[in-house]
């Protein structure tokens, strides 16, 4: 009673085409290491030919964004869930290392840590009883927690022995001028250390997506259930994601307050800020390395532009513009933009590799 | 010797009792099939033993070890490995990158798992689809490939849940041969199962229920000439092929 | 003491206008199981309706709810048939409508933004209003006037809808729908137009709230913001799609918050209502009165 050629082997067009294939992998992944030379290439030599410091600080901040979009996206784009308050830990990085700085003399790159940790912290306390449950409350425990730590920096001047100054915010005098301070005169060290920091996050984001917990986070985050009976413990994956990208962002917090030696709550722990990371790693793509770049690198100049050109006579129509698109995205290309752009890139590489080919054969 | 061993196993959702002091056991290498009519409570009893719920009642033993309150990736670390009725690949990854996260329950490595996971394939013969996107694949291979990833696990015991639904007759047929090649690399094999054909070709025992109650046990043939049996399923179409 | 039984009044009071808007997103969540993010952005366009047509026509506050209902009731119904539906459509197998809440929290973007864009950030207020800041005296004690308005408001609402969810036909069948959508579209029931109404209520409930905050509580393009963050800790409270745990869990958090600073300082009040909050998540997040969903 067994049917005919019950199992199937494999075609011998099947096994040509796979031997075909391995010589365009190979190919592939030298165009992929070249392009990326490049763009390195590029990117380190920028200031050498861009003089001007005002377009310099456009870049820094771009790339600002960039890194706290991959950071985010270890939660928001691998984890499957939604955070929507991070810039908390943006805020957490920022005070810790200031006020350690201004009132006790710590370098601000010892408080950059310490203020991970804090980060990390808080983090925990957000994922550990929501990510057993739906991803909406997640959401709502990030926004909670954001807005009550904000609402409360607002209105204490003193936290205990530190001094937070409420809505005045904190000030960092510019003495002392050097690298053990974190501080310098001109922007060029700035953008060599944010560029650096987001080498490293994005060379860690292809880490982790290349190892096991990149998997079970990818697969937790799409069908738990099914994740949960090969093995993965899906909530402490999510944990582990959740802690890495709290310190993470919150080492951007301290950069921030050693680039523009000043922070305040409204502007550093605000929700519009945690919305404009959260919108822009989404209509880049999330869950994907290249799409909250692609994102902060395309919506951050249309942000800076429409706040420069409309922003007395329009304001906030920036933000209309992002929600807008983002609403769009999410209605047309659910997987962010970087999936035609990824999809055009891959026809340019088709191309080259045929050429290429044609040219041997 | 019992790898698995269930003993007045109770579960009650409020005022309905699923499943009534159940007693059943499978020996290591030995293909058990459970059946029962609709509603019987056969998902229920698999769902205890593959941890979704904890038992009212009774005890579920594996290996020796009480398992009854034990999470399902605790489960699987253990040699306990499940599928799903209505399959759940990770349908924009593709068919190896599912069956790499199973085998990475038995190493950490990326190597080794993507080793492990093509041997799983070619111990299926399914490795010619391995870069296919897991959610275009037809539902025959979905189930394939549902149990491939449990597969991955190297699970000493396996349970089915209901893994020819949808299949048409042709599927079966090579559905039956893909888990006698899985009893035949050692694994035990649990399977819930309504379509007959493939019941009495696979099982080596079956044990019946109905109304949550075990009300026979034995071979395939002693099974088909019980009179209890015949009776719970009067009206049901014998062979629902 | 009295001043502590003044402030508690007062402060169920103006809890029971939180409740109305917790009312509003626990009926869109209980049945399109969908927490909308952009409920404060309606409860806000719920007080700007109310406003306009306060000063444009001179009526009292609450004869505006002619208008304000039938208004929101149509904004909601097609913003959940034009912007939400289609998502929903795409995502009918996902277990978990992620997308869903990105595009409300979109909205909540584009409407608080285009409002700051309309009408400018400045505060709005309706001065000569037969309610502002009028009190009722109960023995020694002042109550507010609009909030017991509010209070009155809100209790005849969650009746309201009560009874329309319990004894009328489209009540059941949205009722139906919420329990098990592909059932209920078996007997004929058209869930999409289910969820276009179910989001029209909710959000003529905001309006509702809206209208009775208009006579005491400035209105401006971001208004919305604390009340929805206050709707969710109230929704969280009292349990997603209960009707009494909105209202009661937004009492609870009125009283809070009046008889609070009594005792500590106004900002610590405001971090107690959000560590409440992380407390309920921590121990019964079900809330008080909710059911346990499966997760």
């Amino acid at each position: 009673m067994t049917g005919k050629d019950a199992v199937r082997e494999p075609l011998k067009s099947e096994v040509n085409r796979m031997d075909n294939i391995d010589d365009s992998e190979a190919l592939r992944n030298r165009i992929r290491k070249v392009s990326l030379l490049l763009i390195a290439v590029v990117a380190f030599g920028l200031p050498l030919v861009m003089r001007s410091p005002t377009y310099l600080h456009i870049v820094i901040l771009i790339y600002f964004y960039a890194y706290l979009t991959t950071s985010w996206n270890m939660v928001g784009g691998f984890a499957g869930v939604l955070p929507l308050g991070h810039a908390v830990f943006i805020g957490a990085g920022a005070y810790t290392s200031t006020v350690l700085f201004l009132q006790y003399g710590i370098s601000p790159w010892i408080g950059m840590l310490i203020g991970g940790l804090i980060a990390t912290l808080i983090g925990l306390l957000i994922g550990l009883p929501t990510f057993k449950m739906r991803g909406a409350y997640f959401a709502l425990a990030t926004i909670a927690f954001a807005e009550g730590v904000r609402v409360m920096v607002e209105n204490i001047e003193f936290l205990g022995p530190f001094q937070l100054n409420g809505p005045r915010g904190l000030q960092i005098p510019p003495l002392d001028i050097g690298f053990a301070n974190f501080m310098f005169a001109n922007k060029e060290p700035y953008y060599y250390i944010i560029l650096i920091m987001l080498i490293l996050v994005i060379g860690l984001t292809w880490f982790i997506s290349q190892s096991k917990l990149g998997y079970y986070l990818n697969a937790g985050g799409e069908e738990p259930e099914a994740a949960m009976a090969l093995g993965v413990n899906v909530s402490r994956a999510k944990l582990i994601a959740m802690a890495m990208s709290s310190f993470l962002t919150a080492l951007a917090g301290t950069f921030y307050a050693q680039f523009s030696m000043f922070i305040h709550p409204k502007s550093i722990i605000s929700l519009d800020l945690s919305f404009e990371i959260a919108f822009i790693a989404l209509i880049g793509g999330r869950g994907s390395i290249a799409g909250p770049i692609l994102g902060a690198l395309l919506l951050r100049p249309v942000s800076d532009f429409s706040r420069i050109y409309f922003g007395d006579v329009f304001p906030g129509l920036h933000l209309v513009i992002f929600g807008v698109v983002l609403i769009l995205v999410m209605i047309y290309q659910p997987r962010g933009i970087q999936e035609p752009l990824t999809r055009i890139y891959d026809r340019i590489v088709d191309r080259l590799v045929e050429k290429y080919r044609k040219g041997v054969a | 010797m019992k790898i698995l061993e269930v003993s007045n196993l109770t579960m009650r959702f409020g005022g309905l009792t699923a499943v009534d002091s159940l007693n059943l056991s499978i020996e290591q290498g030995e293909i058990l099939a459970l059946i029962g009519p609709n509603g019987a409570g056969k998902s229920t009893a698999f769902n205890c033993i593959a941890g979704v719920y904890a038992p009212t009642d009774g005890k579920i033993e594996f290996n020796g070890e009480v398992i009854n309150r034990k999470k399902p990736w605790d489960l699987c670390k253990m040699g306990l490995a499940r599928t799903f009725q209505i399959v759940k690949p990770f349908a924009s990854k593709s068919v190896l990158y599912n069956v790499m996260v199973g085998a990475f329950a038995t190493t950490d490595k990326k190597d080794e798992a993507e080793e492990r996971a093509l041997a799983v394939l070619k111990t299926l013969h399914f490795e010619h689809r391995k870069d296919s996107r897991s959610g275009n694949l037809t539902i025959a291979d979905r189930k394939r490939l549902e149990i491939a990833r449990a597969l991955a696990t190297r699970p000493r015991l396996l349970l089915l849940d209901e893994v020819m639904a949808g299949l048409r007759p042709s599927e079966v047929d090579e559905m039956v041969e893909v888990i006698q090649l899985l009893r035949s690399t050692g694994v035990t094999i649990f399977v819930i199962e309504h379509i007959m054909r493939a019941i009495m070709a696979l099982s080596d025992r079956i044990v019946v229920i109905q109304f949550g109650k075990k009300i026979a046990e034995g071979t395939p043939k002693e099974i088909a000439s019980n009179e209890n049996v015949i009776k719970a399923y009067l009206g049901d179409e014998y062979g629902a092929a | 003491m009295l001043f502590i039984l003044e402030d508690a009044i007062n402060g169920i009071l103006m809890g029971s206008i939180y409740g109305l808007t917790a009312l509003g997103l626990t009926i869109i969540f209980g049945v399109l199981k969908v927490i909308n993010f952009a409920h404060g952005s309606l409860l806000m366009v719920g007080m700007y309706v109310a406003y306009w047509t306060v000063t444009l026509t001179g009526i009292h506050p609450y004869l505006a709810l002619v208008i304000v209902i039938p208004a929101m009731y149509l904004f909601g119904y097609y913003l959940q048939d034009i912007v939400i539906k289609p998502i929903f459509k795409a995502e009918k197998d996902v277990r978990e409508p992620i997308t869903v809440i990105i595009v409300t929290t979109g909205v909540w973007y584009i409407l608080d933004n285009m409002t700051l864009l309309f009408f400018g950030p400045q505060y709005r207020s309706i001065d000569d209003n037969p309610l502002r800041g009028k009190m009722v005296e109960i023995g020694e004690i002042m109550i507010s006037l609009p909030k017991l308005w509010g209070f009155a408001a809100a209790i005849i609402t969650a009746g309201a809808i009560y009874y329309f969810f319990q004894s009328t036909r489209m009540g059941r069948a949205i009722r139906a729908t919420s329990l098990d959508r592909d059932a209920a579209s078996l007997s004929g029931i058209n869930q999409y137009k289910i969820y276009n109404i179910a989001f029209g209520i909710g959000t003529a409930v905001a309006g509702i709230a809206g209208v009775t905050l208009v006579p005491f509580y400035n209105t401006f393009p971001t208004v919305g913001v604390l009340f929805d963050i206050k709707g969710f800790i109230i929704v969280v409270l009292g349990g997603l799609g209960s009707i009494p745990g909105a209202i009661i869990g937004g009492m609870i958090i009125g009283l809070i918050e009046s008889v609070g600073p009594q005792f500590m300082a106004a900002t610590w009040t405001e971090a107690i209502v959000y560590g409440l909050f992380l407390v309920v998540l921590f121990v019964k997040p079900s809330g008080l009165f909710g059911v346990k969903y499966d997760w």
